[in-house]
């Protein structure tokens, strides 16, 4: 079973995330801000992880920058929204895998996930 | 009910007698959306799976997404029904097995129509659910969860906004507006996903009190119809 490691703060968003990745049989951590995030960092390895970037408390930024320094192979999957253009080229130029745009297509969210979970 | 085998028509007919629901019979799934669109009221629709020349679950998806009705919707099938995809599956609240056997024909409907009592029918502009019973497979439970979900955490978050705005920290209010326009977009409610862009992107300082305030409105409009359609839920409370 793959760990992913979810970071967002929209309630609803999490619940949709965990209700498809854990239907889809991947274990699922939430951390609901950025400094949950990084505490679950600290204590544990990820197979892949979900994030957003504007997060409470630790950015998004700061925690991609923490991601690649500790856990580089550890793919990441930005969650945004469509009006972030220019938030998500700074992402890419971090280093994120691949975005996602919120509210996501069930479909399209399992496919990307398998593919980078494959690649792990 | 849209069913083309005779002798199940009539079969149905007489339950319908028995048991005292009013029943309009329709030649096929187009003629229930004509029928639909005259009289948009009805507490329950039962089409059959291989209606022609729509089906009963391409029916069952028109008649929720485009003309946005609230009504459960049952497919009669055969004995064997046809393999369908699970988000066409989730346009329908249910299957009756045909023949129709009295007992538990009776007791399905009525089950089905105590868990949807008596809704407002009418075309609803504030929210749709399609994107929910997309995202979670049709399971109801958890659309539910969401709909209170949205509900609780919305109005916290709005009720954040007019304290942000006293203090006039408008980068609070361009994040609070970014976290909160995906429960919008759930919904599939634009008015409140473009206040929230524009809230979170393009607003001038000044315009933000106005635009909190049409959110808070539109919050309000969005509740009371989910009140008034699922009055067993937690809405507003």
């Amino acid at each position: 079973m793959k760990k992913i490691l979810v970071i967002e703060d929209n309630p609803m968003v999490i619940k949709s995330l965990q209700f498809k990745l854990t239907k889809d049989g991947h274990e699922v951590l939430i951390a609901k801000d950025g400094r949950e995030a990084m505490k679950f960092l600290k204590e544990a390895n990820f197979d892949l992880i979900l994030t957003d970037l504007m997060l409470p408390f630790v950015t998004g930024k700061e925690l991609i920058s923490y991601i690649k320094k500790n856990s580089p192979k550890t793919p990441i999957i930005v969650l945004s929204t469509s009006t972030q253009e220019n938030i998500i080229m700074d992402a890419f130029n971090m280093g994120v895998d691949d975005f996602i745009t919120k509210p996501f297509s069930p479909n399209e969210l399992s496919l990307r996930v398998k593919r980078f979970l494959n690649k792990a | 009910m849209v069913e083309s085998h005779i002798i199940e028509q009539e079969n149905f007919a007489h339950l319908a007698l028995q048991e005292g629901w009013q029943l309009v019979i329709c030649n096929s799934g187009i003629d229930a959306i004509h029928w639909f669109n005259k009289n948009n009221k009805a507490d329950l629709l039962v089409i059959e799976e291989d209606s022609a020349p729509l089906n009963g679950y391409q029916t069952a998806d028109y008649l929720k997404t485009e003309l946005g009705l609230m009504l459960p919707i049952l497919i009669t099938v055969g004995t064997v029904p046809n393999p369908q995809e699970l988000r066409v599956i989730a346009y329908a609240e249910g299957v009756i097995k045909k023949p129709f056997i009295k007992s538990t024909t009776i007791l399905q409907i009525n089950e089905i129509l105590e868990r949807y009592p008596e809704r407002d029918s009418v075309q609803n502009d504030s929210y749709s659910l399609n994107y929910l019973r997309d995202i979670f497979d049709g399971h109801e439970e958890s659309v539910f969860e969401s709909l209170e979900l949205f509900s609780t955490s919305v109005n916290t978050e709005l009720e954040q906004l007019n304290v942000e705005l006293q203090d006039r920290d408008y980068n609070r209010i361009r994040e609070i507006a970014h976290s909160i326009k995906p429960s919008f977009e759930m919904l599939e409610n634009e008015t409140g996903r473009c206040i929230c862009h524009l809230l979170n992107s393009e607003a001038e300082e000044t315009e933000m009190p106005g635009l909190i305030h049409d959110l808070q409105l539109e919050f309000a409009s969005i509740t009371k119809q989910l009140t008034r359609d699922f009055p067993e839920l937690k809405i507003g409370r």
